[in-house]
């Protein structure tokens, strides 16, 4: 119907529109009609394109402030981004790789180790725990295949569940990729025809047998992904074909299983499962994954981007209520930082050489006019640092000095509120996760959270070898840091502390030696009085005083304000709940109802603002459908709401539409709700149709 | 809110003999009480064409204070929302023309239509053979009865409305503590009917108000002639559930509304149909849609340039890997073209970078074509071999690897129903995390997200973004041919015999001949047997090479039977038929 383009918005495409797919190329296309000759023309272009120099990434970030942002600094910003992420994401593949390792040489062991010891025609089976997250195992499933393919030079099929509906299409996969293999990709085969001109069909595993004979391979690995989601019978036959073909070809399988061996063992019939030599592999779960990857990427000391706790706690909830696997988390944080640096005019800073580049006057300008400058400078004035506020605001090399120093300081700031969380971490019956516990500490600081005044209640309640163990503990974080988070060990700038704590260790350890030889048992005042124990009053005294000690000090040790309150946290906190909701969460649905119910919130017209719910004969006709529609059952006759639509649209005296127009519009209207899956067509009664959605 | 935009409407003041007038009509009407028996089928509702006819007179303001009242206490049930919107109808003309076009179609489902009855215009006497039970009341409501006498007659009224409903409306509120319980109503209501009718009879004006009130309180959506009322069992059913809930929340939440319109016997619709409305033609639709001038257009092209300034963001985010699905309503498609415009003019060079754009609402589109598109635009010459969708997959992933070259995907509607198979999800799925394709698509529908699962999902990486157009969909929906399917007319083909010409103008005289030969042998096969339709013929191969041409245009129909004989059919009516050989003939 290439006739009936009509409207105004709709672009001229010629016939394009209704082809079902075809190639962009408006330099090409006036003359259209010559198809396979300008197909002829590429190839010879193509070969001499290779010289040219490629330019990926040419230039994707826009001007900032207003658009004065100078080039220089785009493309500083855009460097900045992608050095940025590709250090976050090399260690997140690195926590990756490393995750799965144990795994995936269990597995190329028990298969290599099978070979040799054959095991009594049974078939050698991998049984790969996997957990529930779906989105996880294909990323297991493709390393266990990559890392078979290199280490035991098997031939690795991997089945999924939507692959294989029937056993002759499982059967003619598992020969085509076997025969496909990549690693012999170069010679061209018929897959049907053998060698000796013999015939096959393409699911008889002869044609396989046939192949290997000619590239022999020590196994052939046949990985069921989501082994629950096969039809049970599909994967009974299955494993009968590879039993009986186990002396001529040499199977191995691999079971992805979400549940249980008991539950996998449980769904094949007992005759089937005697014919699987099998061995469970437990796979690190998706949450631990993620937590490691969280360690690495989030709470690193060398993050570039500290994600707030408002981002942070929208990704972690995402993860927990899509059930959303690795992929997913590693993707909302590159998400974040592409924000941070694509929206943020002082990302700049975050950029290798930054201390080299002064801030422009524009950006400057805008430093003054930043929320936690404003704060700083009050705080400032307060102190009654005048002079240094003068400067600020008049002296723009000033400025920039500071602002260098600033960044230092966040690393600093990172460090610390790293170190308490630690020190917090090692609170005895600790029980939120590492994860959890950073989300607190940003949102509230260390003075807001509850685990600070648990942890020095708990102290000052603990007996002496409990609080012994827990300042070896601090001590040991102080000392060699986390290297998990980067927190490197600070025994020079906290020094002192160190042995101060190491001092308090010794001498409660020579309390209580004094104490057993004594025979009493230690503790301090502040130790619940419910059981009556003597202790010598001397050893009590000098144990409360060594608990003030440690509890002072300590109370000084873990301060932490919220990364909210650093001054020009602005360069190096992302926090934004909106673009995040909006672009991962999305609510299609209400937004269609929206649309549909409020036009004019898109729209911004003026004449179809009405004051109450009043149907406005302005309105699209959609809407103004859409509208009626919530008012019916579930069956609606077509008739009458021609008639109600009617009367709308032909409300207005000057602007009504006529019926035969109206009518139009109605159709379209129609369509439109029947694209949008509101109505269906019903058979109860004649013009009738069926309401599908209650929004 | 229907009844409310009712009240907006300006009104003519009332009159007390205007009012008067209507009771007339009134009662004449209940004098032939078998009208509504006819009517009753039609459950509740009233229907739209029937109201006009009280109205232009009746209408008041009064009136509208109490279906305003109504409106505050009543089910939302699309009874009223249909029919009050029909009543804003201030058209009278155009009213009266619809009610003669209902009166039609009350007679053929009372299946007593008799013509001479249609042209006295007088329904009540058409469908008069229906109701046998009803006791004659011509009387009722000239004489000053006894309240006994009127009781024994309402007794009468309730054993009649029962019958009623076992025969009307038997499938739905087939319950009988149900029955009981509208038996009641209707003598309760009867009651308080009468005594109203009685204070009315004195010529109280005054009091006129009230009882519109209460017949507005009976949940009576329109200006009814009030004898009818006592007859109208389903309206009556209305009004006790109405009074079992007083007041039903106004918002209910979605899932509440779900349960509330799907409970046994909810569903009450008029009996109009469409019958009297000449239907759109795709020629009529076109030249009217290219008259019409779209008054939001302006707006709607703002709506379009403020997401166009997001291209830049888009790119980014396919360059970052991030596919991204752009949702809301409209079209989405003029946006997506004007992108790929952008991308095309963005890069520097377009034997490395390339844009596929593939047209999910086409209705042949498929997986194959889609992946042999993107091979070619990798590689003109290579041919991608036929087969398994996910084995192309391969081969076509094994054939980008080779190639330096990034494929840019533009899929309109993801979700039409050509790409609905969860199969087809996959492929795309497993194409879009491929590091050399980027992908950006559309989903037209609100639910499109139920077509992936988590891990089709993860593989896909999404990013989503609100691109509300209130485009038209102007090529992604043949809207003549889906009003009519949805409204269960034949759809799918050529424009009834407007169309056949059409195509037979295109074709060659032979062709024109077998045609008229085919549509003779139907017909005569019609007069002579009755209802079969099909012909069977014997194939040549330059008639094969016709009937092709004829099938392509959906002008014939073919199918197999269980023998294998072929059996073709003409997908019209007999009439049109007709029309279509006089026009050959011609």
């Amino acid at each position: 119907m290439a006739d009936t383009e009509t409207l105004a918005l709709a672009e001229t495409l010629g016939d394009q529109e209704h082809q079902a797919a075809y190639i962009f190329d408006p330099a090409a296309e006036a003359p259209v009609s010559d198809r396979p000759a300008k197909r002829r023309m590429i190839p010879k272009k193509h070969a001499v394109q290779p010289e040219k120099p490629k330019e990926k990434h040419a230039r994707r970030f826009q001007p900032l402030l207003n658009g004065l942002e100078s080039s220089e600094c785009l493309q500083l910003r855009q460097d900045a981004f992608l050095k940025s992420w590709s250090r976050v994401q090399d260690r997140i593949d690195g926590v990756l790789r490393e995750t799965n390792q144990s795994t995936l040489e269990a597995v190329t062991g028990f298969i290599n180790e099978c070979t040799v010891q054959r095991t009594d025609s049974r078939i050698p089976s991998a049984l790969i725990i996997t957990g529930a997250n779906m989105a996880s195992q294909s990323l297991l499933f493709g390393q266990l295949s990559d890392s078979l393919q290199a280490r035991a030079r098997a031939k690795v099929v991997l089945l999924r569940s939507g692959d294989a509906s029937n056993l002759k299409a499982a059967l003619r996969r598992i020969i085509l990729e076997v025969v496909a293999n990549p690693s012999d990709a170069g010679e061209e085969q018929d897959l049907s025809l053998d060698n000796d001109g013999k015939r096959y069909l393409n699911y008889d595993f002869e044609a396989l047998r046939s192949h290997l004979a000619h590239h022999p391979s020590p196994h052939v690995i046949v990985a069921f992904q989501d082994s629950e989601a096969f039809e049970t019978g599909l994967l009974t036959d299955l494993i009968l074909l590879f039993s009986s073909w186990l002396d001529r070809i040499p199977f191995k399988l691999l079971f992805g299983v979400a549940t249980s061996v008991e539950l996998f063992q449980a769904r094949l019939l007992k005759s089937t499962c005697q014919l699987l030599y099998g061995r469970q592999f437990d796979v690190e779960q998706a949450d631990t994954i993620v937590e490691k990857i969280f360690k690495t990427a989030v709470a690193h000391v060398d993050a570039p981007l500290r994600i707030g706790p408002v981002s942070l706690q929208m990704v972690l909830d995402r993860q927990r209520d899509q059930a959303a696997g690795v992929p997913i988390f590693v993707s909302s944080l590159k998400y974040a930082y592409m924000c941070h640096f694509y929206t943020n005019p002082f990302s700049i800073l975050l950029a290798d050489n930054a201390p080299q580049v002064a801030l422009r006057s524009e950006h400057l300008e805008v430093v003054r006019s930043l929320s936690s400058f404003r704060s700083h400078v009050e705080a400032s004035l307060r102190d009654k640092a005048v002079s240094h506020v003068q400067s600020l605001l008049d002296d723009d090399d000033y400025l920039n000095r500071q602002v260098q120093e600033q960044l230092e300081s966040s690393r600093s700031w990172a460090r610390r509120s790293l170190r308490t969380l630690q020190i917090l971490m090692c609170r005895p019956g600790q029980a939120s996760t590492f994860t959890q516990l950073y989300v607190d500490l940003l949102t509230q600081g260390v003075d807001g959270l509850d685990q600070l005044s648990d942890l020095v209640s708990s102290m000052r309640r603990m007996d002496p070898a409990e609080m012994m163990s827990l300042l070896n503990q601090i001590v040991a974080i102080i000392k060699d840091g986390d290297g998990s988070i980067g927190l490197e060990g600070c025994e020079g700038e906290s020094g002192p502390s160190v042995a101060l704590l190491s001092g308090i260790v010794t001498e409660i350890q020579t309390l209580c030696r004094e104490a057993e030889e004594a025979g009493r048992t230690l503790r301090s005042e502040y130790s619940g009085q419910n059981k009556i124990m003597r202790t010598t009053v001397i050893a009590q005294k000098s144990y409360t005083r060594l608990v003030d000690t440690i509890i002072e000090y300590m109370e000084a040790l873990l301060q932490c304000e919220r990364a909210e309150d650093v001054w020009l946290h602005e360069a190096w906190l992302y926090d934004f709940k909106t673009p995040y909701r909006e672009v991962f969460m999305p609510r299609p649905r209400s937004v269609v109802q929206r649309a549909l119910l409020r036009p004019h919130d898109y729209l911004a017209c003026s004449c179809c603002k009405s004051s109450k719910e009043q149907i406005m004969p302005t309105l699209p006709a959609t809407a103004i459908l859409y509208h009626l529609y919530l008012e019916t059952g579930s069956l609606i006759n077509v008739a009458d709401l021609w008639t109600a639509f009617f009367g709308i649209v032909s409300e207005d005296e000057a602007d009504g539409l006529d019926e035969r127009t109206a009518l139009v519009m109605f159709y379209r209207a129609m369509s439109e709700m029947r694209v949008l899956g509101f109505v269906k067509p019903s058979r109860k009664k004649v013009d009738h149709i069926a309401k599908l959605a209650w929004l | 809110m229907a009844p409310r935009r009712k009240a907006d409407a300006p009104e003519p003041a009332k009159a007390a003999p205007v009012r008067q007038s209507t009771r007339k009509r009134a009662a004449a009407k209940t004098e032939e009480p078998t009208n509504e028996a006819a009517d009753d089928d039609k459950a509740a509702q009233p229907s739209p064409a029937k109201r006009p006819r009280g109205r232009p007179t009746a209408a008041s303001k009064l009136q509208n204070g109490a279906s305003q009242k109504k409106s505050i206490y009543d089910v939302p049930s699309d009874d009223d929302a249909v029919g009050g919107e029909g009543r804003s109808n201030k058209d009278k003309d155009k009213a009266e023309q619809a009610h003669v076009g209902d009166e039609e179609e009350v007679e053929q489902v009372a299946t007593t239509p008799k013509r001479k009855v249609k042209t006295t215009t007088s329904p009540v006497k058409a469908s008069g053979t229906k109701n046998i039970i009803t006791p004659s009341r011509a009387t009722r409501f000239t004489g000053g009865e006894t309240p006994q006498w009127r009781r024994n007659d309402r007794s009468a009224r309730k054993k009649s409305a029962r019958a009623l409903i076992e025969r009307m409306v038997a499938g739905d509120a087939s319950d009988e503590d149900e029955q009981e319980e509208l038996a009641q109503e209707i003598y309760d209501s009867s009651q308080d009917e009468d005594e109203e009718e009685e204070e009315l009879g004195e010529g109280a004006e005054g009091r006129v108000q009230e009882i519109d009130e209460s017949e507005a309180a009976a949940a009576s959506p329109s200006k009814k002639p009030r004898g009818r009322q006592k007859k109208e069992t389903a309206l009556k059913q209305k009004g006790r559930a109405r009074k079992k809930s007083p007041t039903p929340p106004r918002d209910l939440p979605p899932y509440e509304l779900y349960f509330a319109q799907n409970r046994p016997g909810a569903a009450k619709t008029s009996s109009n149909t469409l019958a009297s409305l000449e239907l759109l033609t795709h020629e009529e639709y076109f030249s009217l849609l290219h008259q019409h001038k779209e008054h939001h257009a302006g707006d709607i092209e703002y709506l379009q340039s403020w997401h166009t300034e997001s291209f830049p963001q888009w790119s980014f985010e396919l360059s970052e890997g991030f596919s991204i699905c752009l949702y809301g309503y409209g079209s989405k498609r003029p946006l997506l073209h004007k992108f790929a415009k952008f991308l095309y003019d963005e890069t520097p060079d377009h034997q490395t970078s390339k844009i596929v754009i593939i047209n999910g609402y086409v209705r042949s589109t498929s997986i194959r074509e889609m992946l042999g598109t993107i091979a070619s635009a990798v590689d003109p010459s290579h041919r991608l071999p036929a087969g398994n969708p996910s084995v192309m997959l391969d081969s076509l992933k094994a054939l980008l690897s080779s190639h330096d070259i990034d494929i840019t995907v533009i899929i309109n509607s993801v979700d039409a129903v050509p790409l609905r198979r969860a199969g087809t999800q996959t492929i795309l799925a497993q194409l879009a995390s491929h590091p050399q394709i980027q992908l950006i698509c559309s989903a037209d529908t609100p639910d499109f997200s139920l077509l992936w699962d988590s891990g089709v999902r993860s593989a896909f990486n999404f990013v989503f973004h609100d691109c509300t157009t209130f485009a038209p969909f102007t090529v992604e929906i043949d809207v003549v041919d889906d009003v009519h399917e949805l409204l269960g007319r034949k759809a799918r083909r050529v424009g009834g015999k407007e169309g056949v010409t059409y195509v037979l103008r295109s074709l060659p005289e032979n062709a024109k001949n077998l045609f008229r030969l085919l549509v003779t042998e139907v017909l005569m096969a019609i007069d002579d047997e009755g209802a079969v339709e099909e012909f069977i013929c014997s194939s040549e191969m330059a008639f094969r090479t016709l009937l092709k041409e004829f099938h392509d245009h959906q002008m014939i129909t073919s199918r197999k039977d269980v023998l294998g004989t072929e059996l073709l059919s003409l997908p019209f009516r007999r009439e049109e038929l007709e029309a279509i050989l006089e026009d050959l003939m011609a």
